[in-house]
């Protein structure tokens, strides 16, 4: 039976009390993301009653203590603020259970505890597993979780995982761990995450789209000329990343996940509905559709890899990205990826998406822009200055989320003279209160069963796929591309504006 | 008057607005929709321009703010004009524009014709009514409105002003109805619904014995409201005539599907919160929702045998700003609302045909 009150009150997806297993709960991304996005829902009234939170990891600790270190840092990075009298309700249901990640008695242990829990709620109870460890555990974890019975749940109730990027490193360990998972889970209870489709402006992107009647009839190779997908970082390896980033490299660590999947948001077809498996469909195609830049030639014209060297970033002295903390100093690992993707199907043939990510650029800022092609100019032709560009779309994902849109407009006066315009929309001037972190909306959604923002088996595999062919011309081919260098400070190398140079484009200046 | 801002002339209102940007490029203009707030009391629109200048926290919007003396013989009108403005995270300092209006006399046609011509185009229109409802309130008025705010703890008569919002509501299909007492009761409603996500008091619900509710003797509407909500969502049927009143309770009997006979009462108490409590009782299970006065928590509690969740969420706040805002956030059709709605009138004693 539905619970009747929730129907029609708050979203669309019920989610169920269930109980939440951490796995790597004393890590950083349990105290700054997982438990003060649990508690924002708790503070939202979101949160169903008689969730209860298990953190696994291998230090000794009471609940007591497990529960105020994730209050020193709740207190500082809530959202909504903390109240102590919401929060002491709330930590009542974090427990702590120590173990090891490959000691099977502390699973069995760990079954014990949950069967506890549930015959508090009457002998029955659904179960969350969310594996927020290193890769490198997922195996031992998921093993484990099988062995000791985990994976199976009573009659009437479910078993769910959630598992944190990177998922994979390459095609054959994502294959592998897409194995294990499904030995363990079924794909229908395993949530992988990728943050950003838990982003409002992610999720506007199909809104946009498809709630729109202005937009979607131009949405093709008729008109447009090219769009680009930008992420860009003003920051480098501060804090110890070095040493994961140098093995993963910025192609790994956004394109495959974050930028494939705003990509496919915004080049897939209208999905028949807007189930999980409707959207994700649809979605998987477009990645199917990538033309494959499979010989080092195709990979030497199609991406550029780079490096920052010595630079300044907001006034500060930066230095270069081998002289990083924990990289090594003849890495050959790309700070900076720019690639030319064109996705062979009807709707996009010729369309190139031109996607960058890099690291130390000026500023901090993701977004996707859609350029138009230009109106035949005959009419203005004899203007001074001509037509100064076509429209431009832009969704801008992160920080100062919104969308603008750029037009060509006369200026005031006795003389034709054309210049560019901008209408511009802030979600934060218009909507005064601010997004949900996109941990509250996918954690909600995975107690709901809803998977409609996670990224499946097919789409997963699809991805690495294609990045796999591009690392492998880098790292393993007898003519490897080069890498080129940038400044600290500036927009990229040379070579990624002479990917858009080549066919009169420019990259848009954020 | 010099809260208000500028005093202008009817004739010039939209050129003093563009003067007013044009003085202050450092601005922007941000709205995304028309808010009018309506009052007959005296002296309202100060008042209301200090809400408006919270709600534009939140919600940007071309505010219109509309005070009206309609005993004065003479029919007058004046106009001011201001700007709201706040630091957007921050950084930018955005601006919302305020209009407002002060009238006597008879002034159904003139509020039509002057006032909304000073709508933003193509933006919805929320309007807020405070008060009781007056015969201002009629066709001409309502068609031009998306979403109706009023707030029926403020009405004398509630069935009769029910019965015209109804009346709206057949006349004008696209209208939305807002209720601040339901607004009010919100919090308690989205807690019994995290309380009823538990299995074990989902089970129990249907051998429900008797569900009490306790309000504030000013906010009767909220708890009736409240009560048609559970009885609406459970599909209960009611199983002896209704509106047993005794002395100054509201006191009902419903029977579950299951053959369960639910006594069901919502009380007043002068000391309590506005909306203070809701009570569900079955032979083995407890859920109730407490709001003490001047707490800022909901205490929720679930009693299934042993097993017992205790926890707490934010309270509804009373101020009328911060209840407005929280409606418009929540945005959405309030079709809850329209479902709730036949059983609330069965309790006022409205006939659907009456309408
Ligand atoms: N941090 C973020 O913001 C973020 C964002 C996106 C994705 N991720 C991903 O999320 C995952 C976790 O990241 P993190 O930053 O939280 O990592 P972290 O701070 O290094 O935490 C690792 C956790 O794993 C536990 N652990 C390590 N080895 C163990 C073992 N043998 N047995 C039991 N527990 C063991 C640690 O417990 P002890 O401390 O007790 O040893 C700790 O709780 C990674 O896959 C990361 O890529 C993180």
């Amino acid at each position: 039976m539905n619970n009747p009150f929730r129907k029609d009150l708050v979203s669309r997806s019920q989610p169920e009390a269930c109980t939440v297993v951490i796995f790597g709960a004393t890590g950083d991304l349990t105290h700054r993301k997982l438990i003060p996005a649990l508690y924002n829902l708790q503070v939202e009234g979101a949160l169903p009653a008689g969730v209860k939170i298990v953190g696994f990891a291998r230090r000794e600790k009471t609940d007591e203590e497990f529960r105020s270190g994730l209050e020193e840092i709740n207190r500082k990075v809530s959202r909504s603020g903390h109240d102590d009298e919401i929060w002491t309700a709330f930590a009542q249901n974090i427990h702590y259970h120590q173990s090891e990640f490959q000691d099977g008695d502390g699973y069995k242990k760990l079954a014990e505890r949950l069967d506890e829990i549930d015959q508090d709620r009457g002998g029955k109870g659904h179960r969350l597993f969310y594996i927020a460890s290193a890769p490198s555990f997922f195996d031992d974890v998921l093993e484990q979780l099988k062995n000791a019975g985990l994976n199976e749940c009573k009659e009437g109730c479910w078993s769910r995982v959630i598992v944190e990027k990177p998922f994979g490193t390459d095609l054959p360990s994502a294959q592998h761990l897409n194995e294990v998972v499904n030995r363990t889970f079924q794909e229908k209870d395993t949530y992988r995450i990728d943050h950003y489709l838990g982003k409002e402006t992610a999720q506007n992107i199909m809104v946009l789209r498809f709630a729109n009647a202005i937009f979607e009839p131009l949405w093709n190779n008729n008109y447009i000329d090219h769009i680009q997908i930008t992420c860009a970082e003003n920051l480098g390896m501060e804090g110890g990343r070095g040493g994961y980033y140098d093995k993963a490299g910025a192609l790994r660590d956004m394109v495959q996940n974050h930028l494939l999947q705003l990509l496919s948001l915004v080049a897939m077809e209208p999905p028949t509905d807007l189930s999980a498996d409707g959207v994700r469909d649809e979605k998987v195609k477009v990645l199917r559709s990538l033309r494959q830049w499979d010989t080092p030639e195709l990979v030497a014209e199609n991406v550029v890899r780079a490096q920052y060297t010595e630079g300044h970033v907001d006034g500060e002295k930066r230095v270069g990205y081998r002289e990083e903390d924990r990289v090594d100093p003849e890495s050959t690992t790309e700070a900076y990826v720019a690639l030319r993707v064109m996705i062979d199907t009807w709707r996009w043939s010729g369309v190139p998406f031109f996607v960058r990510m890099g690291k130390q650029l000026p500023k901090k800022a993701t977004e996707i822009s859609v350029h138009f092609k230009e109106p035949p100019t005959v009419l203005f032709n004899a203007l001074s200055g001509g037509v100064p560009g076509g429209n431009v779309l832009v969704i801008r994902i992160q920080p100062d989320e919104g969308i603008s849109l750029r037009m060509v407009s006369k200026i005031p006066g006795a003389r034709l003279r054309l210049e560019p315009v901008k209408m511009d929309f802030h979600y934060s001037t218009s909507f005064g209160k601010g997004s949900p972190e996109a941990y509250e909306r996918l954690l909600l959604d995975s107690m709901a069963g809803d998977a409609t923002l996670f990224a499946r088996r097919d789409e997963v595999e699809e991805a690495w796929k294609f990045i796999d062919h591009i690392e492998h011309a880098w790292h393993e081919s007898d003519t490897p591309p080069p890498v080129a260098e940038y400044v600290a400070g500036t927009w990229g190398p040379k070579e990624a504006d002479d990917l858009l140079a080549e066919d009169g484009r420019k990259w848009r200046r954020l | 008057m010099l809260a208000l801002g500028k005093e202008v002339a009817i004739g010039s209102v939209d050129k003093e607005l563009r003067l007013l940007w044009e003085q202050d490029k450092a601005s922007t203009n941000a709205s995304l929709i028309n808010l009018a707030v309506y009052s007959e009391e005296d002296g309202a629109i100060l008042k209301n321009s200090e809400l408006v200048q919270e709600i534009t926290r939140e919600h940007a919007c071309r505010a219109i703010l509309i005070g009206i003396d309609r005993d004065d013989p003479e029919a007058s009108i004046r106009a001011w004009i201001t700007a709201h403005c706040h630091l957007s995270h921050g950084r930018k300092s955005v601006c919302c524009e305020q209009i407002a209006f002060q009238l006597t006399g008879r002034a159904t046609g003139r509020l039509r014709n002057t006032v909304f011509a000073h709508l933003n185009s193509d933006l919805p229109l929320v309007f807020w009514w405070q008060g009781e409802l007056s015969s201002i309130f009629s066709e001409r008025l309502y068609s031009l409105i998306d979403r109706f705010v009023f707030d029926s703890s403020q009405w004398s008569e509630p069935a009769e002003s029910f019965k015209c919002i109804e009346k709206a509501l057949q006349d004008a299909g696209e209208l939305m109805p807002m209720d601040m007492e339901w607004t009010r009761s919100y919090p308690v409603r989205l807690a019994v619904a995290g309380l009823y996500d538990d299995p074990l008091a989902k089970k129990a619900l249907e051998h429900t014995s008797s569900i009490r509710i306790t309000v504030h003797p000013g906010h009767r509407m909220a708890g009736l409201q409240l009560l048609a909500w559970v009885i609406q969502r459970t599909g209960w049927k009611p199983s002896m005539d209704l509106g047993l009143n005794t002395a100054n309770n509201d006191q009902y009997y419903f029977e579950t599907h299951e053959g369960s006979d639910v006594m069901a009462v919502v009380e007043t108490d002068p000391s309590a919160a506005p909306v203070a409590g809701l009570e569900i009782l079955s032979p083995h299970c407890k859920v109730s929702v407490t709001h003490e006065a001047d707490s800022p928590y909901l205490h929720q509690l679930l009693e299934v045998g042993c097993h017992r969740i205790e926890r707490s969420t934010p309270a509804a706040s009373d101020d009328s700003a911060e209840l407005f805002m929280d409606h418009l956030s929540r945005g959405g059709k309030n079709s809850l609302y329209r479902m709730m709605m036949p059983t609330f009138l069965g309790f006022l004693g409205v006939n659907e045909e009456e309408i």
